[in-house]
């Protein structure tokens, strides 16, 4: 069937939308559901501006199709905010501002989505498995030192 | 000039300038609530998917877009014939012959690139437009494709541009003091055959992109999109859509990074523009990664060619001639102001004076170029760090020693070059020494005569950032241009409630302007930043920009900075006569700013807040006295830096007002059985004069090691002899990861501009240090192992390392010394 | 970047998968996407039919019996690299995997994929070469394990026919071999410009050179360092060049690595 209709939950929202089975899922993200936070910057799968977590794991969503994440968990950057009364930010992208790993901001969502992924299962990464866990991710404004230093900053904050 | 400069100096007060405060930008875009270019939707917008050529040269025969139009979903075309017709050809800069190129939104008659847009298909979606491309029928006839700029002037060469009737863009010849004379006056001569600036650029992470709507009713056009410099955009679009300019206008809010790469996008957002009006509907278009490697834009590449250097036994260099061959690409654009962009930096860091560039530039069947990151100083610089590290080998003297024998000294600022332009302060001797601490140079010296296994390098890179042109420096160039001077605009106002509201000129692709603007501005009125609202991006219907307003060049924290700090003054002094007025008849002196209130100094019981403020001003002027109905609290100020028109007949003059300097050590560890070339150690230290963020400062440091890096041993576009580009990707085109780095270790020092009221120095793009630096390693590591080869080229992947070490002579021939 | 159309079905059980994949000419198996989206992106492949493994359980997991190592064609390689059985019977497996690109590819391609997919610098054909692995392929007509030289047949064709799946992969256990990996990449972890797996048990080194030829070459020799050299020199390697790297960059690599894969044999 070229035409499916799928039901994703997206940042703990469940969605129901017919979509072509071509419909890359980032544009399904960005285009379909108006979250915008996703970002696409390349054409082959490398950059990783368009990571999410699927299912509570990373992955590139250029590299599914839309049809693939029916049935599935989605949570993209929009969904790591902490609602708190006054809108806090968690303490990952606090750290990130504080440690200035954000520049142009674009490749921020991936870099965010990435580094919570490796926080889930290694709370207290080295400095190898933190360029490890973001080796799939490309900036180009920060070169990556800031971005390192943030996530040493909270796996710290962690370990309290 | 200098000492009206340091009196005008303004101390800051209470001191946001000078601390990392959270930045503004920072919590929409940790949230993903950034606005990018892509991210703009309008009901009913078409999708536009360019057809682009598949051949690097060749003849358009036929182009029939009948099936694709017939398509369910598609909306409409835009083909070249109606390109010809509806405008005109887009300003060229250069003089004849260059300048008869005509270069169009879309391929008129040939194609020159790969990758050059020849048809526009728009459609319901991306995926439909992208449908539509498929069956769309061009008939091209190849033709034979230039992709060496070194054969581009040869006789038998296909020629691009039938216009023009060469290849050559612009050639001149600069001659400062006495080159013949060093030469032979010199103890030795060095002579290089050769070296070559590779092709690469910075790659933005996000893509071009424009969502542009056309009101049939007033015929404006509304550009969302993420252009760096609107003005000279409009420049180019408004004669050639035959519209006034203002009927264009620019929007950007967050953009995802453009390192002068987001500066020649017109073609496209022309193109856009047509198709707007044409289908009366908002036209969306996003360029895919492939279409920037392949179309928009590179770097300059460029040839170095019979160099010939004047030096003294003891190391002194006297001076140096060369014959610079630059390749622009299939069509100029912002060319060929590359052509004398470098000549901010002619000795480099260097005291010789006496130097002749003979610099020709050409067309080739390549992307076109575009201002990369370090835009043409950063080539230059590379040739004269080459020249000084190839001169310490072959002379056996210490590559540390020659460069502090040549530098020029702090003692000796502001410096005049041999061409006119002024080093305004800098101290690059201590630079290069904290450089070396931070490397341990002593340290990787030992490691280095170790001899593990691994060839161990030590090099250094040496730079400048020269910021805020003088785009009278085109003058030169052509001497018709009606172009000089620069500004940057900002407008600064107290709202009705008291609310201040600051507007930039400038257009930010993540330098912080927001917040480094919000700095300064709180400092003068006596707020936190927090208190500033600066509208994020800019708006040609701010009316708070001029003709050079954009983010490029190295020159916000002087261009933009000083017309922030001179809309606030007049806002501060506004507030100050109105408060003055309101609060007894006191002078504005009399007034100081402080908390949101306008106090008097004598009786700080007597306070006017803000709030009030602007209350009076905007909704209750009746109550002011006679003298002060002037007050608007709606501050414009319009920053113009003091420079002149050049002299075109000796090519000389000052082209830019600050040189912030960047000094990079590094040391590398080559693998000899596979060329793999390893960064172990690396420091950046730089000095940019005051930094009033200096956080923001460090992390541009940052960014521009990374881009040299990547340059220096991953990043090329390498083309075919057919002109196809094989480096087209991220998949092909590797750019550092997290992984492939080191840590990078930083120093500063402050060296205060003496030709900005606050003292500092436009910085970022970075000058391409690391390249520099990583070339030297390299070149240290195989001398010390015994080779005799020459690092010449900017990009030495492993296989090119490797072979510099089985086949020394080739490059060692490039050099040769004579008494 | 844009995918021509397609129909797309997700199958339950392998009977499922290979009646669809049978029942259509112009039908591919998606396992984890991360080559197979990438070429339909560029439209050097336009399959008109993706069948999607991602929902059949049987092709998953890892299992160890002591003497081989069976692991499921959908097997991601983020599931290798964390797998307690791989690092017991041959964790050479789980080394490899590790290095492959990034985190977002290991949590969805497969060694199923990388197999199959056969792309001439992938990580697991020439491993699974070295080490000798068997790989058993399902079709309407029933299951048939072959060995790796048989499955390997041309750059991206393998021995899987249109209708078939490859549904595990078989390796010895290590046992008292020694295995070793080497590679020149497009910087770290990124596609190889030639990579080399070795296995030495015995003083005798199996060695398979990726990134050379079509499919991967395989050499013996004793293990140390002339022999490897002269072994390598001897298959008389004809490699491509591309962009990358020259033919003969790529031919001394390849000596240079079996050398390096052979030391780091341990």
């Amino acid at each position: 069937m070229s035409e499916h209709t799928i039901a994703v939950t997206v940042n703990g929202e469940r969605y129901e939308r017919a979509v072509e089975a071509r419909k890359l899922l980032v544009h399904f993200i960005r285009d379909d559901l108006d979250l915008t936070g996703t970002h696409v910057g390349c054409d082959t799968g490398n950059c990783g501006a368009c990571t999410v977590l699927l299912n509570g794991v990373a992955v590139k969503s250029c590299m599914l199709l839309a049809p693939q994440a029916d049935g599935a968990e989605v949570t993209t950057v929009e969904g790591l905010t902490l609602l708190a009364a006054d809108g806090e930010l968690n303490p990952l992208q606090k750290a990130f501002s504080e440690h200035h790993a954000l520049q142009c901001g674009y490749c921020t969502p991936g870099m965010l989505i990435s580094a919570t992924y490796l926080l889930s299962h290694t709370p207290q990464p080295s400095e190898e498995e933190i360029r490890r866990a973001i080796q799939g991710n490309i900036c180009r404004c920060t070169g990556y030192v800031n971005i390192v230093k943030a996530v040493q900053a909270v796996s710290e904050g962690q370990s309290l | 000039m200098t000492e009206t400069a340091q009196e005008q100096r303004v101390e800051l007060e209470v001191g946001y300038a000078g601390k990392s405060i959270p930045r503004k930008e920072d919590a929409r875009l940790v949230q993903g609530e950034g606005v990018f270019a892509d991210d703009v939707k309008r009901h009913g917008m078409g999708y536009v998917h360019f057809v682009r050529s598949p051949y690097a040269h060749a003849r358009i025969v036929s182009v029939d877009v009948s099936a694709a139009e017939a398509l369910d979903g598609v909306y409409g075309t835009l083909t070249p014939d109606e390109v010809a017709d509806l405008t005109d050809p887009f300003f060229e800069l250069s003089t004849p012959p260059g300048s008869q190129i005509k270069d169009y939104a879309l391929a008129v008659g040939r194609v020159r690139h790969i990758g050059e847009p020849v048809v526009a298909v728009v459609a319901e979606s991306r995926e439909r437009a992208r449908d539509a491309a498929d069956l769309v029928e061009v008939e091209y006839e190849p033709l034979e494709v230039l992709v060496d700029a070194r054969r581009a002037q040869d006789g038998d060469a296909p020629v691009l541009h039938d216009d023009a009737g060469t290849n050559v863009v612009w050639s001149g010849t600069f001659d400062w003091g006495d080159v013949d004379g060093a030469l032979k006056a010199a103890d030795r001569v060095v002579r290089i055959k050769e070296l070559h600036f590779d092709r690469f650029s910075s790659t933005p992470l996000e893509c071009s992109a424009a969502l542009v709507e056309h009101d049939r009713g007033t015929g404006q056009f509304t550009i969302h999109c993420n252009h760096q410099m609107p003005g000279v955009a409009a420049i180019w679009m408004g004669p050639a859509l035959r519209v006034p300019l203002d009927k264009l206008r620019f929007v950007t809010q967050d953009i995802g990074g453009g390192f002068g790469n987001k500066i020649t996008t017109h073609p496209q957002l022309t193109a856009c523009c047509l198709l707007a009006r044409k289908l009366k509907r908002p036209i969306q278009w996003t360029e895919w990664r492939t279409d920037q490697h392949t179309g928009n834009a590179h770097g300059n590449e460029r040839w170095f060619q019979e160099i010939e250097v004047a030096v003294q036994n003891d190391g002194t260099m006297l001076g140096f001639k060369v014959k610079a061959l630059d390749d622009c690409g299939a069509f100029p654009r912002y060319e060929p102001l590359g052509c004398i962009i470098w000549a901010q930096v002619t000795p480099g860091l260097y005291r010789w004076r006496n130097i002749r560039v003979e610099f020709t530039q050409v067309v080739t069947n390549k992307s076109p170029v575009a201002p990369n990151r370090g835009y043409s100083r950063m080539q230059q610089l590379w040739l004269t760090e080459r020249i000084c590290d190839i001169v310490a080998h072959e002379l056996g003297l210490d590559a540390v020693a020659v460069r502090k024998k040549n530098y020029v000294r702090s003692d000796e600022m502001p410096y005049e070059t041999p061409n006119g332009c002024v080093y305004d302060s800098g101290d690059y001797a201590r630079c290069l020494d904290i450089a070396l601490e931070l490397i341990d140079y002593d340290g990787a010296r030992a490691r280095q005569a170790q001899k593990d296994g691994k060839l161990v390098g030590i090099g250094i890179g040496s730079t400048l950032d020269s910021g805020t042109n003088n785009f009278g420096q085109s003058t030169l160039l052509n001497p018709e241009l009606q172009f000089s001077g620069n500004n940057e605009v900002a407008t600064i106002k107290l709202d009705i409630f008291g609310e201040i509201v600051l507007t930039l000129g400038t257009v930010p692709q993540g330098q912080g302007h927001e917040t480094v603007a919000s700095q300064v501005a709180a400092d003068i009125l006596g707020v936190s930043p927090d208190q500033i609202h600066v509208r994020p991006g800019h708006d040609s219907y701010w009316n708070s920009h001029a003709g050079f307003s954009g983010t490029y060049a190295s020159q916000f924290a002087v261009t933009g900075l000083e017309a922030v700090k001179g809309a606030t003054e007049k806002l501060s002094l506004e507030i100050r006569r109105l408060a003055g007025a309101v609060l007894g008849g006191a002078d504005p002196d009399a007034i100081v700013l402080e908390g949101g209130f306008a106090k008097r100094k004598d009786n700080p019981e007597a306070a006017l807040p803000f709030m009030a403020c602007g209350a009076i001003v905007n909704a209750n002027n009746a109550v002011l006295p006679e003298d002060v109905r002037d007050v608007t609290l709606n501050c414009r100020y319009v920053y113009v830096p003091p420079f002149t028109l050049p002299d075109f007949e000796r090519k000389f003059g000052n082209l830019t007002l600050t040189y912030a300097t960047q000094i990079h050590a590094c040391v590398v560890e080559i693998d000899p059985e596979t060329g793999h070339v390893e960064l172990v150690d690396y420091a950046a230290v730089d000095d940019c004069g005051v930094r009033i963020h200096p956080q923001i400062v460090e992390g541009q440091v940052h960014g521009a090691t990374v881009h040299g890096i990547g340059a220096a041993l991953h990043e090329t576009f390498a083309y075919d002899e057919y002109g196809q580009l094989l480096t087209a990707n991220f998949y092909d085109y590797h750019v550092p990861h997290a992984l492939d780095l080191p840590e990078i270790k930083t120093g500063h020092i402050e060296s205060p501009s003496p030709f900005s009221s606050l003292g500092t120095k436009g910085m970022g793009e970075g000058g391409g240090a690391a390249i520099h630096a990583i070339c030297a390693a390299i070149q240290d590591a195989l001398r010390t192992a015994g080779s005799r080869a020459v690092v010449a080229d900017s990009h030495n992947p492993p296989e090119r390392v490797w072979r510099m070490l089985t086949d020394p002579d080739e490059t060692a021939a490039l050099v040769e010394v004579s008494e | 970047m844009l995918l021509a159309e397609l129909d797309y079905a997700r199958p339950g059980s392998i009977e499922e998968a290979v009646t669809l994949l049978a029942g259509r000419e112009d039908a591919r198996a998606l396992a984890g996407g991360q080559s197979l989206v990438n070429v339909m992106k560029t439209r050097v492949a336009t399959p008109e039919l993706v069948v999607d493994l991602n929902g059949i359980a049987p092709l998953r997991g890892i299992a160890s019996d002591g003497g081989v190592l069976e692991i499921g064609a959908m097997t991601t390689y983020s599931a290798i690299v964390d797998s307690a059985e791989v690092a017991g019977a041959r964790p050479i497996l789980a080394e490899v995997a590790r290095t492959i690109a990034d985190v977002q590819v290991r949590n969805r391609g497969t060694i199923g994929g990388n197999v199959c997919s056969n792309d001439p610098t992938n990580h697991f054909p020439p491993l699974l070469a070295a080490l000798e692995a068997e790989l058993t392929i399902q079709g309407a007509g029933g299951e048939r394990t072959v060995g790796t030289e048989e499955f390997f047949e041309g750059v991206y064709m393998t021995a899987v026919q249109p209708g078939e799946v490859l549904t595990k992969v078989r390796i010895p256990a290590k046992g008292d071999a020694r295995d070793g990996w080497a590679s020149v990449t497009l910087g770290k972890d990124g596609t190889g410009i030639v990579n080399v797996a070795a296995t030495v048990k015995d003083g005798t080194a199996r060695i398979a050179i990726g990134c050379v030829a079509a499919t991967p070459v395989v050499v013996t020799a004793s293990a140390d360092e002339t022999a490897v050299k002269d072994a390598v020199r001897a298959a008389g390697l004809d490699p491509p060049a591309d962009v990358h790297a020259s033919a003969e960059y790529r031919r001394h690599l390849a000596e240079v690595l079996a050398a390096r894969a052979v030391r780091d044999a341990a």
